[in-house]
């Protein structure tokens, strides 16, 4: 049994190095990734990307002779030594450039974590045990068709749930699925309709109330309060030699920026330097 | 300034909304045109020093000490600031607030002028602000995990504050908009020492 | 190219971001891509500093041609929803551009400004806005305000 299970290991080993050669030779972004993770520090600028895609021929041809007849132990020798050999350069990898992405099976950007060691790991090991297995694994499957796929599927998900590569394909839309049944910020939306702070001062960044006296502002915003239909918003300011407090009124439930009242206050002796709308507000 | 803040209001109040009755205007102290006291009170970073060196009206580092009115920072240069706060100098921790918020370990940002006695007299005070690209790994309740160049970071929402400007439109409290895979800016206050922050704003696309 | 078109200024949306030996989720920056990275400098980040730099960021995805601007270009810029500026030096390459194509924002004199190309240290994004705005549509320049 553990022979026959061990046959198998080769498809799934030889699988996933095919496909990081493959990618690693003729993915169309893959010069950028050479350059962007940790072999440039490894190689030399020059040198990252020859090395990146030598790798990637290796991989290929390590992974072509996994998959193809007839079985060798050489074969699985040599995807040891590769596996191994990648655990050392995620160690380097994380060491030298821990936000550096790994490159291994794709473009995307996925920096080297647990998940990354552990894949590399599971295929040192499973190239390791490839040794035991007797038959080529086409045989194996041959010889019990059902239990050789239930095989190859769950070490397939294995390899899938520790690629990061791949969690855009399955743990996104399984996260996205589970805000929609649950609605985790549905309180947020419920939370009626306060206008937030953060509105109201983009409102007034806007207007030309802040045209006008952006230049004497000094502080960010001191405080704010909330009169009627106005929010105020007070900053500290200077206006020539004098400390001042610039206040401006933006409108707390309407968008309209060009309606923001402004005026330069010196709180000291209770004069308005400016004024930017002399209209008084109707009663 | 006499008066309770009650009053202080009601003038401040009637300043921006009301008519000015006596409003003291240019004439009277001279050119004070933004663009002119910008100028005036903003020497530096217009038009040559060093750009590469410290600017002197700019602190940043933690909280090592608070006497008073007066913050101790050091700088992640191992520049010592001292930094000085008055009623016109904002401090942002997560929102307006005041000085007794801040506390020692307090990741700090300050922009002010630098005095002759090597004092920073703040303007502005920004505690433990930070400003981050990331993605959005997953969504809980209240919370929002961020994947920032590889690191996780825990977003905490906080009700009342926590505020989303999706696409560039007007800021609101609704965050059920955002999406997991996505990408987002969040303006939050980091909790020192740790790899969570609390959310002011994030910026994503609806 | 036409001088004129190589200097002519550049209207872009400006963040802001820290680097060196920073505190926080800065700590581990590092001095940037130019090496010379401080958050208190007034120093900025462009997408364009070298090829590595723009395979990064690719403005060409936003339809932008950010110019080859190499460590140590000086950039002059203004807010354009008021009359603050200030002048910095390129120590970093980004931002991350082609994540907000189109993305848009307008002041009320109708100046706009599109896409990110620019990012500023908190000391210099500090002399043309608040820290807690996050972002500000800007004039950049290599000729002056």
């Amino acid at each position: 049994m553990v022979a026959w299970i061990t046959s198998l290991l080769p498809a799934v080993v030889g699988g996933v190095l095919v496909w990081a050669g493959a990618f690693k030779l003729a993915g169309r972004r893959a010069a950028a990734v050479a350059r962007r993770g940790a072999l440039p520090g490894l190689v030399g600028k020059d040198r990252a990307v020859p090395v990146y895609r030598a790798v990637g021929g290796v991989e290929l041809a390590v992974g072509a002779l996994l998959l193809l007849p007839p079985v060798a132990a050489a074969d699985a020798v040599a995807s040891t030594v590769l596996c191994v050999g990648f655990l050392g350069f995620l160690g380097y990898s994380r060491a030298v450039a821990p936000e550096s992405s790994c490159g291994c099976l794709s473009d995307k950007h996925t920096p080297v974590r647990w998940r990354s060691f552990a894949r590399a790991a599971v295929l040192a090991v499973a190239s390791g045990l490839a040794l035991l297995g007797t038959a080529h694994w086409v045989d194996a499957v041959a010889s019990r068709p059902a239990a050789a796929v239930a095989v190859l599927l769950g070490a397939a998900l294995v390899v899938v749930a520790l690629s990061e590569d791949l969690d855009g394909y399955w743990l996104m839309p399984l996260r996205r699925l589970r805000v929609r049944l649950r609605h985790p910020l549905g309180r947020t939306a419920a939370a009626g309709f306060d206008v937030p702070v953060a509105s109201s001062v983009q409102q007034l960044l806007r207007s030309p109330a802040y045209l006008a006296a952006g230049g004497w502002v000094r502080s960010d915003l001191l405080d704010t309060w909330d009169e009627g239909e106005w929010r105020i918003l007070n900053y500290a300011a200077r206006y020539g030699e004098r400390q001042a407090t610039a206040v401006f009124a933006v409108p707390r439930t309407r968008y309209e920026p060009a309606e923001v009242r402004g005026a330069l206050v010196d709180e000291a002796d209770r004069s308005v330097l400016w004024q930017h709308a002399q209209e008084p507000v109707p009663a | 300034m006499n008066g309770s803040p009650l009053d202080r209001r009601r003038f401040l109040n009637t300043a921006v909304l009301g008519t000015a009755t006596a409003v003291v205007g240019a004439t009277a102290l001279g050119s004070v045109a933004p663009e002119a006291a910008f100028a005036a009170n903003r020497p530096d970073g217009v038009g040559g020093g060093d750009l590469s060196a410290p600017d002197p009206n700019f602190a940043e580092g933690r909280i090592t000490g608070i006497t008073g009115s007066m913050l101790m920072v050091a700088g992640s240069d191992r520049t010592l600031h001292r930094i000085r706060l008055t009623a016109a100098t904002s401090v942002w921790k997560l929102r307006p607030t005041t000085l007794d918020q801040a506390k020692v370990g307090d990741g700090l940002y300050a922009r002010g002028v630098r005095m002759g006695d090597g004092t920073l007299a703040a303007d502005a005070v920004w505690l433990n602000i930070v400003n981050l690209v990331v993605h959005i790994s997953s969504i809980g309740r209240d919370v929002i995990h961020f994947d920032h160049h590889g690191d996780r970071v825990v977003g905490h929402v906080i009700a009342g504050t926590t505020a989303a400007v999706y696409n560039d439109t007007p800021a609101v409290n609704d965050l059920s908009l955002l999406k997991v895979g996505g990408h987002a800016q969040v303006i939050g206050a980091w909790r020192p020492d740790t790899n969570e922050v609390d959310i002011a704003t994030v910026y994503a696309a609806a | 190219m036409a001088p004129s078109e190589i200097d002519a200024p550049t209207y872009t949306e400006t963040t802001w971001f820290c680097c060196g030996t920073a505190w926080g989720p800065c700590g581990g920056t590092g001095r940037g891509a130019c090496g010379t990275c401080n958050s208190g400098s007034l120093q900025c980040a462009w997408p364009n500093t070298s090829d590595n730099c723009f395979a990064i960021t690719r403005p060409d995805r936003c339809g932008d041609t950010a110019i080859r601007r190499t460590c140590g270009h000086t950039f002059y810029i203004t807010s354009r929803c008021n009359s603050n500026r200030v002048t910095v030096r390129i120590a970093d390459c980004g931002p991350q551009t082609d994540l907000w194509c189109g993305e848009r924002t307008c002041c009320s004199n109708g100046l706009c400004a599109t896409n990110r190309l620019m990012d500023l240290t908190p000391a210099a994004f500090s002399r043309i806005g608040s820290l807690s705005a996050g972002k500000l549509p800007v004039r950049v320049s290599s000729e002056g305000f």
